[in-house]
């Protein structure tokens, strides 16, 4: 117990946590101090582990190895009824009320007060009330209000309050302001400041810049599942702390493919979707245009529409310079245009039928005419595609679920190979799956790339978008903000674009 | 390969079950109490070839017992309304397709609501069953209708015997089963059943067209619980509004034990053929053995639960 690392001082330490996830390592070996009263920000790219730090401080996740101590004392974080036990409450970016509850019920939601006599609503209504005068939320006229009529704002404030109810010692915020207006912001911060004045240690997350700087005592960084290290927000200004976070050593294993950069594959003027506003484009024989953005800034809705899974509200689509009209991913397939979808599993596989079933799914035509299957023909598919993007099987009727992230990935992208697409569109093709898998889809991207095919990359890895694509588009808000060709921008300009940095920072 | 090594244990199932009988009822294995045997499960079969379909893609069938009756009241009224009391061939395929048509327009509404709205098939189905229940009852008052003496070859369906031996029931059965097997194994209709079942999504992120192909699988159902029900209105000699009530139920079974899998995705006809045969034995042999109807529920219901249970631990055995 009084071992001497037990600083009395420290909330919350983590040392050396270290998670992986079959090869990938999501945290390694972090080092993270939390204090009494501190507001404490937790930045980073998309994937570079703070979600992870997140999880495992709430239970979801057990680390390999490292250690957690909550106030001097060892603690051994098993599951959520754990992390809870510790104090410690996470409001996730996706709110999890239940949109048919009043106030009150989803405040004391799994630990409502009830006697021999059914439920105390009366204690419920007037200890929900206490909490929600509390914390300012005074437009609010009673506690019996369902979830349902309230604003995001207001939602966020409910989760604050339940969170506060069992005495939080350690609250953490997952990107909270990501769906406030900018007074909403104002008020959550104040009650946050509250919430600190009276120790209560405080994780917050967010891509906005700004606003860590004028809330956070201290910030940690996190890259690629490692600790930056920890510094004093005033110490810092905003550029500073942009090159910190995106600041890594270039690898140079990432290659732009060189190709002849022909003609225009697609053009796509003033395209509209119920969550794409007016976006235009030309994408070229050849090319890889990357499309950089914040995770939610609409690059899927947009590759959506492309593949006419999302209806197309307004303008046109050019393939070789015809207009064509795209009203499902049928009409997308026979012009040449294919769409490798972000979520492998709920989009892009199915799982339990086996890897050949997977490979010849858009082409049952091609080898059952009738009903005469040609096997040999299913076999040539299959092996041809096993081939050509080195899918390392056994068996190819084994089942999916058994191929690792990467090769499952192969199976996305060589599946549609059988006839040739114009434009391969690459939904975060790199996603959870490891550096060596990485690499090769790379090579993959960069062949199909040189013999002439056109690819639009969506990626949230900005380093991975600047080393693979000729050119980029910034993406913000379901529109293309400004587009470069990717050898005149930095990963750090591109940062500052996208979390609305003051351009006049002297870059 | 594949689907000899997943209808393997059933085989063995349905032995085991045949053998338990051959002791504990008398004569159970004789050749023509096994004739009776498959005659009596092909309404049932024939009911569970189109179940195993809808649940394939994920959904669920619970108006066929109550549209095998409309279907089957539907037929006889237009067959007693010939232009004589003779039998015209031209007339009874005028009654035939009338069954058939009224089947197929509650699949195709099955399928548009299933396709096309966000309500569950559970309710959807459940909501037809009860329409055309109310459907079938509006005939003769409910009562039952009977089939004339006349109309040979309508009776035919139900009571013939091919060769004197072979029930015609049986027959059909049998040929359904053919062309559903085949539908489901050897097209691309029925690949891709497998992968709307398997996700959704996925399918229609490789430009599979769903709403075409989930309004067939309910067309299919429907039209298949019609020619089940004219099938079971030949074998009452008339025609019975009341009749069919359960019948969704036991062919959900026939499938479910078929190793149907009721989360969509999997599925194979050799399965529920064989899920009916089983259904159909423990039905006619705990009859035989003098077991009280009312044991006989609680049997079937044990049997049921314990087959499923297997599959699903098998499954999760293999796919680790």
């Amino acid at each position: 117990m009084a071992s001497p690392a037990g600083d009395k001082t420290q909330l919350l330490t983590f040392r050396g946590v270290t998670k992986r996830f079959g090869g990938v390592t999501a945290l390694d070996n972090v080092d993270f101090d939390l204090r009494y009263g501190e507001i404490h920000a937790l930045l980073g790219e998309n994937g570079a582990g703070k979600s992870t730090l997140i999880k495992v401080l709430g239970g979801i996740h057990i680390p390999d190895s490292g250690t957690i101590r909550i106030a001097g004392e060892p603690a051994d974080i098993r599951g959520v009824a754990d992390a809870n036990n510790y104090g410690i409450r996470i409001i996730h970016q996706e709110l999890c009320l239940v949109p048919n509850l009043s106030i009150a019920e989803n405040i004391y939601l799994g630990k409502e007060p009830a006697g021999p006599a059914g439920l105390h609503r009366r204690k419920m209504a007037a200890d929900a009330q206490a909490l929600i005068t509390d914390l300012g939320l005074y437009e609010i006229s009673s506690v019996g209000t369902l979830i349902s009529q309230l604003s995001v704002a207001h939602q966020q404030l409910v989760e604050i309050a339940r969170a506060l109810s069992c005495q939080a010692r350690i609250l953490v915020l997952d990107e909270p302001t990501s769906s406030l207006s900018e007074a909403e912001t104002e008020a959550l911060f104040v009650t946050l400041r509250r919430l600190r004045s009276q120790g209560v240690g405080i994780i917050y997350i967010s891509h906005r810049l700004e606003e860590v700087m004028r809330l956070a005592d201290r910030i940690t960084v996190l890259r690629d599942g490692r600790s930056m290290g920890t510094q004093y927000t005033h110490q810092l200004n905003q550029r500073e702390l942009i090159r910190w976070m995106v600041g890594r050593d270039i690898k140079e294993h990432f290659h732009r493919p060189v190709s002849r950069i022909g003609q225009a594959a697609l053009k796509v003027h003033n395209l509209s979707s119920p969550t794409v506003r007016g976006v235009s484009f030309e994408l070229h024989y050849g090319e890889i245009l990357g499309l950089a953005g914040l995770i939610g800034s609409g690059r899927t809705e947009l590759a959506r529409a492309l593949f006419g899974i999302d209806p197309v509200r307004q303008g046109q689509i050019y393939v070789d310079g015809q207009i064509v009209s795209i009203d499902c991913p049928n009409e997308a397939l026979n012009n040449g245009i294919v769409l490798v979808p972000e979520d492998r599993k709920q989009q892009g596989l199915v799982m339990f039928q086996s890897v050949g079933f997977n490979l010849v799914l858009p082409w049952v035509r091609y080898w059952i005419s009738a009903c005469l299957p040609n096997h040999r023909k299913r076999s040539q598919i299959i092996d041809r595609a096993i081939k050509d993007f080195s899918i390392r099987v056994a068996d190819p009727e084994q089942s999916i679920d058994s191929l690792s992230g990467g090769n499952q990935q192969k199976v996305l992208v060589g599946r549609w190979m059988e006839r040739r697409p114009k434009v391969l569109i690459l939904d975060e093709p790199t996603r959870g799956v490891d550096v060596g898998a990485r690499e090769e889809m790379f090579a993959i991207i960069g062949s199909l790339v040189e013999s002439d095919m056109a690819v639009l990359f969506i990626s949230s890895d900005l380093s991975e978008v600047l080393h693979t694509c000729h050119r980029v588009a910034l993406y913000h808000e379901g529109r293309i903000v400004s587009t470069f060709r990717a050898e005149d921008i930095t990963e750090e300009q591109i940062m500052e674009q996208l979390t609305g940095a003051k351009a006049g920072e002297n870059l | 390969m594949r689907t000899f090594r997943q209808v393997l244990p059933l085989g063995l199932a349905m032995a085991a079950l045949l053998l338990i009988f051959s002791f504990w009822a008398p004569n159970f294995l004789n050749p023509q109490n096994m004739l009776d045997l498959v005659q009596q499960i092909s309404v049932n079969a024939i009911l569970a070839f189109g179940m195993t379909l809808v649940i394939l893609i994920g959904g669920i069938d619970l108006s066929v017992g109550a549209l095998l009756a409309l279907v089957g009241t539907t037929t006889v009224y237009v067959l007693r309304r010939g232009p004589s009391e003779q039998q015209n061939l031209l007339w009874l395929a005028v009654a035939l397709l009338a069954g058939l048509g009224v089947a197929a327009a509650f699949g195709v509404f099955n399928g548009l609501c299933a396709a096309k709205t966000k309500m569950p098939p559970f309710i959807i189905t459940l909501a037809m069953m009860l329409v055309a229940r109310g459907a079938a009852l509006r005939f003769n008052e409910g009562r039952p209708m009977h089939i004339p003496d006349q109309q040979t070859v309508f009776l035919a369906l139900g009571n013939g015997r091919l060769f004197g031996a072979v029930p015609i029931p049986v027959i059909v059965m049998l040929t359904l089963f053919a062309v559903v097997a085949v539908l489901l194994h050897r097209t691309r209709f029925g690949q891709h059943l497998y992968a709307i079942g398997g996700n959704r999504e996925a399918a229609r992120f490789t430009g599979i067209p769903i709403v075409r192909n989930e309004i067939i699988v309910y067309l299919i159902c429907s039209v298949l619980a019609g020619l089940a029900g004219m099938i079971h209105t030949s074998q009452l000699y008339s025609a019975e509004p009341a009749s069919g009530v359960m019948f969704e139920l036991n062919a959900i079974a026939a499938a479910v034990v078929g190793g149907t899998s009721f989360t969509g995705g999997r599925a194979n006809m050799a399965g529920t053929l064989i899920g009916a045969v089983i259904i159909g034995i423990l039905d006619k042999g705990l009859n035989q053995a003098g077991v009280h109807f009312s044991l006989q529920y609680i049997v079937k219901g044990m049997v049921i639960l314990t087959a499923v249970y297997i599959d699903v631990r098998r499954r999760s055995a293999t796919s680790g």
